[in-house]
């Protein structure tokens, strides 16, 4: 394939991924950003052409060892959903940019600390860009079968990534706050992960299907290979152990890439989005792995005797067998997974310079006296020049130093540098008493022995085939440290992290530790119990003013953002914005603000100088710890009693407005019995009047008189007996005697006494029978009083020749038993009232009272005893009482009526 | 997600570094065949693969 097209070709590709990264950035929809499979994909920044092209080298020429940088990321993603889910809260809440601000602002909030980590990332990530761009040359040329260029300026690799670079420059460099999300690019790596691996399943396919007769033909074939068992075994216990070591490896570079922190960390947009990535990521690299294999040992069957490089069989098979198509799908997987690792890493890396590097050390000063817009715009030129900066150097780093090395090696060594990170950055999150000068000096020792064990010979090996002269006789004075059943790698990995993880443990406990990072350990290690709260969190005395700190503010942010801030926190801790004086919250909240734009770092720094901050003993601020600590606690219980406080105070409104109706309606009641019973006394007592005071009166006439004192007396009985009984069924008193009966000769008992009354005023009475069965649950005489007391009112208001009908039907499970009368209607709005007790005395001036008044009142009583309900409504020529009582009455419930 | 539901996860984690290290791995680091190919690869990536079945059940049927 000619240059021209291919360059064609990676023109078009990378215009493919601009679009998309626009579209998404454009866009911003609830769709993308709430998808956990981007986030998921962009995970896939792990695999870059070290696994494209270089594991299948190694899966060619050293058999199992291509494995654990694969193995080593599954043992620990499960664990991810407690590391992980911290770490994204702890850099939430805090506003954290990078890993080299994770680790600082937990050893102290130090600007030195920064600085160092870095360097560390820029050691081992600049090598590993180098590596990437060696790649995307290295295939270029050999697609295209023409020769490395040596003049940089004809070279296509060259233009292909001086593209990259600005691509990188203009997307991740469009926020200032180098917190926020950057979805454009984020979208534009998931895609490109998504193609690196279809592709080669594509080339998977290819090579299994149609070099060869399925897999196991490979298999059969590449097992004639003298090495071939060899190298699909362990090499017996030392094989095993070297292994374990580089799972080890990779394991921890999953975890603290600087890459691989940036699209887990900082670039989540959802903690759940983790819970995804568990099984999904996995589950990517099982895909891709599985056709490293069949690649690897399909390569060397067909160049069998041939010298080729095994890291590139992926390119050179299809190419053998003249299927272009495929060659340049390859490719572009190839440069797709170069090209998501230059980009995050150059992003990440341009960060942590100006972040934690270049202005906390030289521009900050400068920041103090300019205003938002020049600020902002210098943040942006100094990470826009970074990621040029850091990829020319990458691009140098390739042409002059590995271009003899092999993808592996070079991966391999950066994966060891920044595993030097792990003590501190695990410490972080596990371990309150982790210091900062143990840190460091960790650091720095586990560097120089990297340093010297890998870094240097890597590179003099280079250009010299064994150490001579002063620095052979150097080496030589370590040789008694040599492990001899590890390999080179594996054993200055051991040696460094032991060395670092001791100095780091040993000097941590040894030295007091210093109050701000004790207070940052604290909340990183709880981070659970402040998440909520975490300006509470921080520790801070002193005197300072909001106006100052509002100045520096608004030099970063503006003014109108700068009031929008400070609105949101008066508001979120309940503060008067006339407050002139600043709290620690306050402290805390601006050095948040400022934390994404300059990093962690450099916003102390400035904080610190408009403030006046008062010395802290570290006992003293263990002590505000813990109380804070007990204090949350105590407010969640607070909280929790006064909610049930509340409850309760609702509970005795409610009982005390209750009580206070039933006394007004025991007064009424008082005041209806009283006017009750005067009637009858009064009739007694005049008829008595006339006896005592005339003799002369006419027998029949006395006689008269007597009965009426007789009927007089029987009533104000009754009236007694009847309130009596009430009271008796309102508290209870009344035990409900619950059997089977038959409702229709019950219903005859109560007919019988009042049969006289209803052919005196011959009333035509009927009933109508349209009950299925005539047994039911109640209690016999409660029921005879009922219908005694209904049919009796029924009697009062019907006129003479008038009608009664009393109905029996069923309906849902419950007997409905209804009364019609013919007469008189009652007025509707004391259709509700006339259960009330002395409904009648009030509202009937017609007719002079027959009964007691209560007859109703007690009527309803005994309906809702049996769990039932009673109405009355004007229908027709009359009234109806509606009675409705369930089949079966339990004893509870009768209990509960009651 | 519970506490208890996120051990499991972890515990998981735990159980792969074990399953992956000296003693166990190189239980299977036989020259013997199992359907055909090396033990120890069947191994390896059956392993895998039962983890991620693993955490993907507890991450879906916990997931709150």
């Amino acid at each position: 394939m000619s240059s021209f097209a291919l360059f064609a070709v990676v023109l078009v590709y990378l215009a493919l991924l601009f679009f998309v990264a626009h579209l998404a950035e454009k866009r911003k929809s609830k769709r993308w950003i709430n998808n956990p499979y981007i986030y998921a994909l962009s995970l896939a920044v792990y695999c870059t052409a070290w696994t494209y092209y270089g594991s299948i080298g190694v899966a060619a020429t050293s058999g199992l060892n291509y494995l654990p940088i694969y193995i080593g990321p599954i043992m620990i993603i499960p664990a991810w959903i407690y590391i992980n889910t911290r770490i994204v809260r702890i850099s939430r809440v805090n506003k954290i940019s990078s890993l080299a601000d994770f680790i600082s602002l937990r050893y102290g909030n130090s600007r030195s600390f920064s600085a160092i980590i870095t360097i560390v990332c820029l050691l081992a990530i600049v090598p590993y860009i180098g590596l990437q761009i060696k790649a995307i040359s290295e295939t270029f040329h050999l697609v295209t079968e023409t020769s490395m260029s040596s003049n940089i300026l004809t070279d296509n690799a060259t233009f292909v990534v001086v593209l990259i670079a600005l691509f990188s420059s203009y997307y991740g460099t469009r926020y200032v706050d180098a917190s926020e999300k950057r979805l454009g690019i984020i979208s534009a790596i998931a895609l490109e992960s998504f193609l690196k691996l279809f592709f080669i399943i594509i080339l998977g396919i290819f090579v299994i299907y149609f070099v060869f007769d399925g897999f196991s033909d490979i298999y059969e074939k590449a097992s004639k290979f003298k090495d071939f068992k060899e190298k699909n075994t362990f090499n017996g216990i030392e094989g095993a152990m070297n292994w374990m070591v580089l799972c080890m490896i990779s394991a921890t570079a999953i975890c603290i890439l600087p890459r691989q922190f940036h699209t887990a960390i900082i670039e989540n947009r959802q903690e759940k989005h983790i819970k995804t990535a568990i099984w999904f990521f996995p589950l990517y690299l099982l895909i891709f792995t599985i056709f490293i294999f069949p690649i690897a040992w399909g390569g060397r069957l067909i160049f069998d005797g041939q010298k080729v490089n095994p890291e590139f069989y992926s390119i050179l098979i299809p190419q053998h067998f003249d299927n272009t198509l495929i060659t340049v799908f390859v490719f572009l997987g190839g440069l797709s997974s170069c090209i998501s690792m230059i980009i995050i890493s150059a992003i990440t890396l341009s960060i942590m310079l100006s972040n934690n590097l270049i202005i906390p050390y030289g521009l900050l000063g400068k920041f103090k006296s300019d205003n938002e817009v020049q600020n902002t715009r210098n943040i942006t030129n100094i990470r826009k020049f970074s990621i040029f900066a850091l990829i020319i150097m990458a691009f140098v780093f390739y042409k002059y130093f590995i271009l003899k090395t092999s993808l592996d090696s070079v991966g391999l060594i950066s994966f060891v540098v920044i595993a030097q990170l792990a003590p501190s950055f695990f410490g972080a999150i596990f371990w309150r008493r982790g210091s900062y000068k143990g840190a460091v000096s960790g650091l720095l020792a586990g560097l120089a022995i990297c340093y010297f064990g890998l870094i240097i010979p890597q590179y003099y090996f280079s250009y010299n085939q064994e150490f001579k002269g002063v620095i052979r006789e150097m080496y030589d004075v370590f040789t008694f440290f040599n492990i001899p059943f590890l390999s080179r790698i594996p054993q200055i990995f051991f040696w460094s992290i032991f060395t670092n993880t001791a100095l780091f443990t040993i000097i941590s406990v040894s030295v007091k530790g210093n109050y701000r990072e004790r207070n940052f350990a604290e909340l990183y290690v709880d981070i659970d119990k402040y998440i909520q709260n975490h300006e509470n969190a921080f520790i801070w005395r002193g005197t300072a003013y909001i106006s100052d700190i509002k100045n520096i503010l608004e030099r970063f942010l503006g003014k109108n953002k700068t009031e929008q801030a400070l609105r949101i926190f008066n508001l979120k801790y309940n503060i008067d914005s006339s407050t002139e004086t600043a709290d620690s919250r306050f402290i805390k909240f601006s050095e948040n603000l400022l934390a994404g734009r300059i990093g962690t770092a450099s916003a102390k720094i400035l904080i610190e100088g408009v403030t006046k901050e008062d010395k802290i003993s570290l006992k003293e601020v263990l002590n505000i710890l813990e109380e804070s600590k007990e204090n949350i606690i105590l407010n969640k219980k607070l909280t929790e009693q006064s909610e049930e406080l509340q409850k309760l105070s609702n509970d005795l409104r409610m009982a005390n407005e209750s009580l206070i109706i039933k006394d007004r309606q025991k007064d009424d009641f008082l005041d209806s019995v009283a006017h009750e019973l005067r009637t009858p006394i009064t009739a007694i007592r005049s008829a008595g009047e006339i006896l005592a005071d005339d003799d002369d009166i006419p027998t029949d006439i006395k006689q008269e008189f007597l009965s009426n004192i007789i009927t007089e007396s029987d009533r104000l009985s009754e009236i007694i007996n009847d309130i009596l009984y009430l009271d008796k069924l309102e508290h209870g008193e009344i035990a409900l005697n619950i059997k089977e009966n038959n409702i229709l000769e019950t219903y005859k008992k109560a007919l019988n006494p009042l049969l006289h009354l209803i052919q005196q005023k011959n009333i035509h009475l009927s009933e109508v029978n349209l009950l299925n069965q005539t047994v039911f649950e109640y209690d016999e005489s409660r029921m005879i009083q009922l219908f005694q007391n209904i049919l009796g009112n029924a009697l009062k208001f019907t006129d003479d020749q008038g009608t009664i009908q009393t109905k029996l039907a069923e309906k849902a499970d419950q007997l409905i038993i209804t009364i019609f009368n013919t007469g008189q209607h009652i007025p509707e709005e004391d259709l509700e009232m006339i259960f009330d007790k002395f409904y009648q005395s009030k509202n009937q001036n017609i007719l002079k009272p027959t009964g007691s008044g209560l007859g109703l009142a007690i009527s309803k009583k005994i309906v809702q005893a049996h769990s039932g309900v009673i109405k009355a409504e004007n229908s027709g020529l009359g009234v109806t009482f509606t009675i409705s009582i369930p089949y079966s009455i339990t004893k509870n419930e009768v209990e509960q009526n009651q | 997600m519970k506490k208890r539901h996120e051990q499991k996860l972890i515990i998981l984690s735990i159980g792969l570094m074990m399953a992956f290290s000296i003693p166990i791995s190189l239980l299977f680091n036989s020259e013997k065949n199992v359907f055909g190919y090396p033990m120890i690869l069947i191994y390896l990536f059956v392993v895998w693969m039962i983890s991620i079945i693993i955490s993907f059940i507890i991450v879906k049927r916990y997931d709150e």
